[in-house]
Order: C-alpha cells, then sequence, then structure tokens
C-alpha cells in the first residue's frame, strides 16, 4: 500500500519478483478456493531472517540467492515473453512449528 | 521473446533471437509461490521509516519450472529439407511439377530446430539463394555449370582471381544463365566489395578447388591418391593450386593403404548426435589421428569445448607406430 522504493534491476521491462518455496503443500481454509485466499504474513527478523506465519503454524526460512536466475514466461499467441526475472527465493524447510497462544497453568 | 519449436516426434527446444535451448522440465516436491514485487530485507532496509503492512499478491505457483540447457541448433534438418528438391536451373521441367518440397523462411522457422538468427546463418553457409520466395539449394550439376561458365571467363578475360568484375560477368553470362544465378555464384565462391564506383569479387581459390575435387571423387568409391592428385591438379582453372588441405571435412585420405587412396566423405553426411557421430566415423575406420578426425567433430563443439575434450569423452586413445590415434569406447559392430 505505502509505495516503497527500491532498487530497480534486470532489463527494462521485466519485473523483479520473489519465490516463496514452501515444503509440502497448502490447503485452504475448509469451503474456500485458493484463489483469493491469504495465505499468511511474512516478516523479517533485524537480522533478515524470513519468517512464515501461515494459519496457527510458523515457520523459519532462509534467503537463497538463485544460482541460475528464473524467468517468468507470459503466453502472447505461439511466443513466450518473459514478464519477471526471479533472484532470489525465500526457502521455508523447518518443520512449521504450531504457535500456541495460551498455555494454561497447572491446577 | 522466446518460441518453442519442434515437431511432435522431437524434443522440445526454446529458442531466442539468436540461440538455442534444449528443455527439461524438472519437478520438485516443493511448492514455489511467485510473488511480484516482494522485498527482501536489503530492499526494506532503504526504508526504515515505514511499518505499514504491504499487501503483495501471490501471482502464481507450480510444482515445476523448465530447465534450460544451451544446445548446438539442430541444422542437420534444414540441409535436408532444401535437398528434397535442388534448384537444377530455369530451363529444368521438375521446378513446374512438384510444388510440395519448397520452403519458405516462415516454413522453415516452423520445422527447423534453431533460433532464427542461427537458421540465416546457416542458410548462408549452405550457400542457399531465395527463389520466388523459396530457400533453395543448388543441385551440384547445376553449381558446377554455373561456376564453370564463371571460371572460363576470368580465363578468357585474362583477370585476376582477385578482381572479377560484376558487371562484365552479368553482361557476358546473362544469355547463357538467369542474372540472379550469375550473382549467386559469384556471391557463394567470392568476396564481394567495391573499388572506384565498380562492385568486384576475391574469389575463394581454395573453394574453387574443393568442388573441383568433389566433382572428381563422387564418381568413383575410391581413387588411387598420387592419380587423383594430378588429375585434379589439371582439372582446375589455370593459375590455381590444389593442396590436399583444402579438402578437409570434404575427403578422406589412407595412407596407410597401398597405393594411397582418397576417398569422398563429407561432414555434413554424417549424423549430427555426438555419440552417433563417433559410431559413424569409427565404423568408417578404426583408429584416428587427431588431424584427420578433427575436420569431422569440429562442429560438435559446444561454446568454449575443445576436440580434445569431445575426443576424451567418446574416444580412446593408444599409440600406433610412434603416434597418437583415437578408437571407439565401445565394441563398433
Amino acid at each position: 500500500r505505502v509505495p516503497q522504493r527500491c532498487a530497480r534491476s534486470g532489463p527494462a521491462g521485466a519485473e523483479d519478483w520473489l519465490l516463496l518455496e514452501l515444503q509440502g503443500e497448502v490447503e485452504p481454509r475448509q469451503g474456500r478456493a485458493l484463489p483469493g485466499s491469504l495465505l499468511g504474513d511474512l516478516h523479517y527478523t533485524r537480522q533478515g531472517v524470513p519468517v512464515l506465519v501461515v494459519g496457527h503454524h510458523v515457520l523459519y526460512g532462509k534467503l537463497v540467492p538463485l544460482e541460475k536466475p528464473l524467468a517468468v514466461l507470459e503466453k502472447r499467441g505461439a511466443r513466450y515473453a518473459v514478464t519477471a526475472l526471479v533472484r532470489t527465493k525465500l526457502l521455508f524447510k523447518t518443520r512449521p512449528k504450531p504457535i500456541v497462544t495460551h498455555v494454561p497453568r497447572k491446577v | 521473446s522466446l518460441v518453442i519449436r519442434g515437431e511432435k516426434d522431437e524434443q522440445a527446444v526454446l529458442c531466442s533471437k539468436d540461440k538455442t535451448y534444449e528443455m527439461k522440465i524438472a519437478d520438485t516436491s516443493n511448492m514455489l509461490l511467485c510473488v511480484p514485487g516482494c522485498k527482501t530485507p536489503e530492499q526494506l532496509k532503504a526504508d526504515e521509516e515505514s511499518c505499514d503492512i504491504i499487501h503483495a499478491q501471490i501471482a502464481g505457483f507450480s510444482n515445476n519450472y523448465w530447465e534450460l540447457r544451451r544446445c548446438r541448433p539442430k541444422l542437420k534438418k534444414l540441409r535436408k529439407l532444401l535437398m528434397e528438391d535442388p534448384y537444377e536451373g530455369p530451363d529444368s521441367a521438375k521446378d513446374e511439377a512438384s510444388a510440395t518440397s519448397k520452403y519458405t523462411t516462415e516454413d522453415l522457422l516452423n520445422v527447423v530446430q534453431a533460433s532464427e538468427e542461427e537458421i540465416m546463418h546457416q542458410l548462408q553457409v549452405l550457400d542457399a539463394c531465395q527463389i520466388e520466395g523459396y530457400w533453395r539449394i543448388l543441385n551440384f550439376d547445376y553449381e558446377v555449370k554455373l561456376l564453370n561458365h564463371v571460371t572460363q571467363l576470368i580465363d578468357s578475360e585474362s583477370w585476376s582471381f582477385s578482381k572479377v568484375p560484376l558487371n562484365i560477368c552479368l553482361q557476358e553470362l546473362g544469355p547463357l544463365e538467369p542474372t540472379e544465378m550469375i550473382e549467386h555464384i559469384l556471391l557463394s565462391y567470392g568476396r564481394k566489395y567495391t573499388d572506384g564506383g565498380e562492385v568486384y569479387f576475391e574469389m575463394n581459390e581454395d573453394k574453387i578447388c574443393r568442388t573441383t575435387a568433389q566433382m572428381l571423387l563422387q564418381n568413383a568409391v575410391k581413387f588411387n591418391l598420387a592419380d587423383f592428385q594430378e588429375v585434379w591438379q589439371q582439372s582446375v582453372p589455370e593459375g590455381l593450386t590444389t593442396r590436399l588441405d583444402q579438402l578437409k571435412g570434404l575427403a578422406l585420405v589412407d595412407r596407410n593403404s597401398r597405393p594411397e587412396t582418397i576417398s569422398l566423405l563429407k561432414v555434413e553426411d554424417l549424423p549430427e548426435d555426438n555419440q552417433e557421430r563417433f559410431n559413424s566415423l569409427f565404423s568408417i575406420r578404426e583408429k584416428w589421428t587427431e588431424e584427420d578426425i578433427t575436420p569431422y567433430i569440429q562442429d560438435l563443439c559446444a561454446e568454449k569445448q575443445t576436440v580434445g575434450a569431445l575426443l576424451t569423452k567418446y574416444a580412446r586413445s593408444s599409440m600406433l607406430n610412434g603416434v597418437k590415434v583415437y578408437n571407439s569406447r565401445r565394441l563398433i559392430s
């Protein structure tokens, strides 16, 4: 929402996208479709560690620069145009930890 | 922009304007989500102030992606297609009849697995020309006929091979052949330049000698080397000198037979795939010196790959009479 200035890299016309790599599958909440649903919240710690909160799970990840950048292609007729480049991915491969908000005291 | 090329029975390749890549689908058990404009910590540091939430949308997700590997353009097919109907000249009745085996630039782009630039460059290498919108290769006999017209004119006019005037060629040979063909043969066998406002051609003497050799060699399976060299020198236009190194990739000399022999072996007739090429070469001759085999594997080298690297991969070396030779790594039936 708030415009953030950031360095524009990549060939003219191709944007910079980021890749989020998650282990396993993402399922929408009951009764909902995947498109349009909220995946979760992405945070970065002060050390730059990406933290993803999905549902009641928290996943810790790391920034991995891609050895070979990925190009996002858009089909235009019988040809493909490069619309974006991905040079970095956020890899989440640790086990999601459930967030427990209330631990009852031993009675 | 990029385009995927290939017919149903071929492995797909992705082509840019000037490069060709083999395509493979890479599967991952992980989920890959693409997020346009999502910021990295580095990018966010630039603006310490704002703590607002950025609403980012996931554009899409996938379990696989395409992996590309740069490869040699698959150009053997180009020659094969053009050889379906070589141009025999305007007098040939053939052209009227067959309308199917002719290809426009568009046709070739649809079926040849290579980038446009690589295809256009190869058309030049093949000395192909456009006749009525179709790309054609000359029938060898017709090519020789056109070349002979030019060399005979050079001889009768006592021109230097490095200064052949275009306008006089068109004037003198025009009654015999279409002017486009005269100009085409000059372009195929010479380098065009201007001097004092006039267009001249510096003839490629090696190429003329090479074509003469091909003409002689294609009529026999093998030639006695000494006899061949004599006839060859006598057959080339006055003033040209024949040398065996002009025949690299065209003919193979056998120095181990008695008498020594020479036979036609064109690199363009050999398989395009690396392993198949080596199999083919080793079935023609069991042991090769590096010098002899190089012209027949040079075109297999990828960018920055050497002939030596290819030999290490596909052949086994040994010594024979003090000379290093290469033979097959596997049994050739």
